[in-house]
């Protein structure tokens, strides 16, 4: 059993590698992409070094295949996890999906993803980047027809998640959730898109089979020439899981741009009272999140917030980049219905970016950013960073190097402390780029020690190798210092890092 | 030590299957930022597709868009279509358009947030850039960027589809 996943494997590529010699491969299209990943590291302890008793070991091989023919492809992807010889602990899947599509219709079996709108009555998506695997096991089919586009699903969800070194199925309780959905998209009228859409969901722990969560909502949005406006609105009505009991949510999204060229302004509202669906570490929803750094409150369970984005270049040689964010929880004191009214808890962000180019050969970036955090790490209460960071790259022609600075000054209650760091690089085009990079952290404050660790430095050095234009191997050695890393509103606590990480990507 | 010599035993298999034989690319229609249908039958009646995927919190993927910038009206001279292809979740959408406009991209954005080019095309690292010819054979696959990495994209594409000046 120990070895099964592997077998699969190698089965599994020998099988498909070898299927253009078994069809007439003028027919039949396979192409695909491998990412395997393999870690090897010290346990998190202080001052810990590398004896054959606290190490750990992690593999991870991540195969996408596809074969088409004629109007059908098949997808397949073996994912295979293997973390330690001492945790011993394995996951893996072989997930497959089956495509049929002639226009108007098009027919997906198997594994899929699935967002209507934006997200506010579904939204199971793939992050491949920040490791969120949020799939659906199921049926889905699209009819177009006078402008408009009937979407129809139904699928049992899967919330993969990566966390302190562990994938974790995030709904693996209640795996046998069941989300059904129409979804109906109009451009009948020039410019203007109109949807409408209804979601239900079934939960195993729904108290009875009649108590099940719906959403509904739709969406309107108007496209003019450089303008854009768009408005969400969806509903809830549900029951509480386990216990019973009804819960009406609601939400709001509205967002505007203006795109020029050379300039590019984006301005975005949210108001989510108790839309969100899920559970703990996972949602079959997911709302916008203003936050560029990632930060969320609570995914849609109670958040109001506004976002903008002004990019502008007057000239071809900089660009300015203003971003000014807030998310943050109702205040529920008082009376007020108020738009610009908040709660105390949430994020703030600020950030300002410029990038020169003085000439063809060189790159200048400075930048500063300004997160504050109310009770978003707990037990901190409130958590001020600011950061500057300069970059500046040239390119020399036949290699290019590359020096950054950053400092992150943090303020948490009442302590202080700073990290700071530096890094070099140096590349040559189409073979590799060598980093390395020092950074250390002035002091280690009592509530960090205990949330990650006391450690103060942490040298890394990467390799990155293009063997061909289609493979790419990476090699990481050093430390990495951990800590809430936040994407889209989804945050997890990466453990500290030291050891040696290798990454060979591979498409063909 | 066994999970490394999987890694190798991968590691060898997929650089067997490294430079395979030019293969067909699949059929997608998507849509622009601005709501136009793109459909690669289509592009292709027009001539060849050049297509890098970037997302906007891609530095690297922005980078690159930007080097090949100056070598647009050249390409597009001849013919080729290109396409910035942004991978960008629902979330960001409102952003993607006023952002490639304020770095005066002529390439026709078009939205994938669903994975569904992504998923196609395979792509596990960003960006990822494909040549397709007009046979509708993938003839030039790119992964990551570097500075300088777009001089291999510009010569393949001068080699593949004619000279060109100089910008």
């Amino acid at each position: 059993m120990k070895n099964k996943h592997y077998i699969s494997l190698f089965l599994f590529i020998t099988v498909i590698l070898s299927l253009p010699l078994l069809v007439s491969g003028k027919d039949l299209r396979v192409m695909g992409s491998n990412r395997a990943e393999y870690w090897l590291f010290l346990e998190n302890k202080p001052d810990s070094v590398l004896t054959d008793s606290n190490y750990r070991e992690h593999f991870e091989d991540k195969l996408k295949l596809s074969a088409a023919y004629g109007d059908i492809t098949l997808k397949g992807v073996f994912f295979i996890w293997d973390p330690s010889v001492f945790v011993g602990k394995k996951y893996g899947y072989l997930d497959y999906t089956a495509l049929y599509q002639k226009n108007p219709v098009n027919i997906t079996y198997g594994r899929y993803y699935a967002t209507m709108g934006r997200g506010l009555c579904l939204n199971q998506y793939l992050d491949e980047d920040f490791r969120n695997d949020n799939s659906l096991l199921g049926v889905k089919g699209d009819i177009k027809f006078f402008n408009s586009t009937l979407t129809a699903l139904s699928g049992r969800p899967r919330n993969l998640f990566f966390e302190q070194n562990i994938y974790k199925v995030k709904n693996d309780t209640v795996i046998a959730d069941q989300i059904r959905g129409a979804n109906l998209e109009t451009n009948l009228i020039p410019k203007t898109k109109l949807a409408g859409r209804y979601v239900r969901i079934n939960r195993k722990n729904d108290l009875t089979p009649q108590a099940f969560t719906e959403l509904f909502g739709g969406n309107a949005g108007v496209n003019y020439g450089p303008f854009e406006a768009y408005l969400e609105y969806a509903n809830l009505l549900g029951c509480v899981p386990v216990f019973g009991g009804r819960i009406k949510g609601k939400a709001l999204y509205a967002s505007g741009s203006l795109a020029l060229s050379g300039l590019g302004l984006t301005v975005q509202y949210m108001d989510y009272d108790s839309i969100d669906v899920g559970g703990i570490g996972y949602r079959y929803n997911e709302p916008p999140n203003p936050i560029k750094s990632g930060i969320g409150v609570n995914r849609g369970n109670d958040e109001k917030g506004f976002g903008g984005s002004l990019v502008v270049s007057p000239f071809e040689f900089i660009t300015g980049e203003l971003n000014v964010n807030r998310l943050k929880t109702h205040n529920r004191t008082g009376q007020s219905t108020s738009l610009w009214r908040f709660g105390t808890t949430g994020v703030d962000e600020q950030i300002l970016k410029i990038i020169t180019h003085p000439n063809l050969q060189t790159e200048f970036t400075v930048s500063i950013d300004r997160l504050v955090k109310d009770s978003i790490e707990l037990p901190v209460k409130r958590k001020t960073e600011l950061k500057p960071y300069v970059d500046l790259s040239y390119d020399f022609g036949p290699f290019y190097v590359e020096g950054d600075y950053e400092r992150d000054m943090i303020s948490a209650d009442t302590s202080d402390y700073y990290d700071q760091a530096v890094s070099f690089s140096i590349g040559k085009p189409e073979a590799f780029v060598l980093t390395l990079r020092y950074e250390r952290r002035n002091r280690v404050p009592e509530w960090l020690v205990e949330k990650i660790s006391s450690e103060t430095q942490w040298p890394l050095a990467q390799l990155s190798l293009d063997l061909t234009n289609r493979h790419n191997l990476r090699i990481r050695v050093g430390a990495e210092k951990g800590g809430l890393v936040c994407m889209g509103g989804v945050c997890r606590w990466e453990s500290p890092f030291k050891g040696i990480k290798i990454v060979l990507t591979s498409l063909f | 030590m066994k999970k490394l010599v999987a890694l190798l035993f991968v590691a060898v298999l997929m650089v067997h299957a490294a430079e395979t034989e030019v293969v067909d690319a699949p059929d997608f229609s998507l849509q622009d930022v601005d709501g136009n249908p793109v459909i690669l039958d289509s592009l292709l009646k027009d001539g060849p597709v050049f297509m890098s995927f970037w997302a906007i919190w891609c530095k690297q993927c922005i980078k690159e868009l930007d080097a090949l910038l100056p070598y647009y009206d050249e390409f597009n001279s001849l013919g080729v279509n290109l396409l910035a292809l942004s991978v960008d979740k629902a979330r960001s959408i409102p952003q993607v358009k006023p952002f490639a406009k304020s770095h005066r991209w002529k390439y026709v954005v078009v939205l994938d947030p669903d994975n569904i080019m992504r998923d196609l095309y395979n792509v596990q690292a960003m960006p990822s850039s494909f040549i397709i010819n007009q046979d509708k054979k993938i003839v030039f696959v790119h992964q990551g960027y570097k500075p300088g990495d777009e001089k291999k994209i510009i010569d393949t594409m001068r080699e593949l589809f004619g000279k060109g000046e100089e910008p």
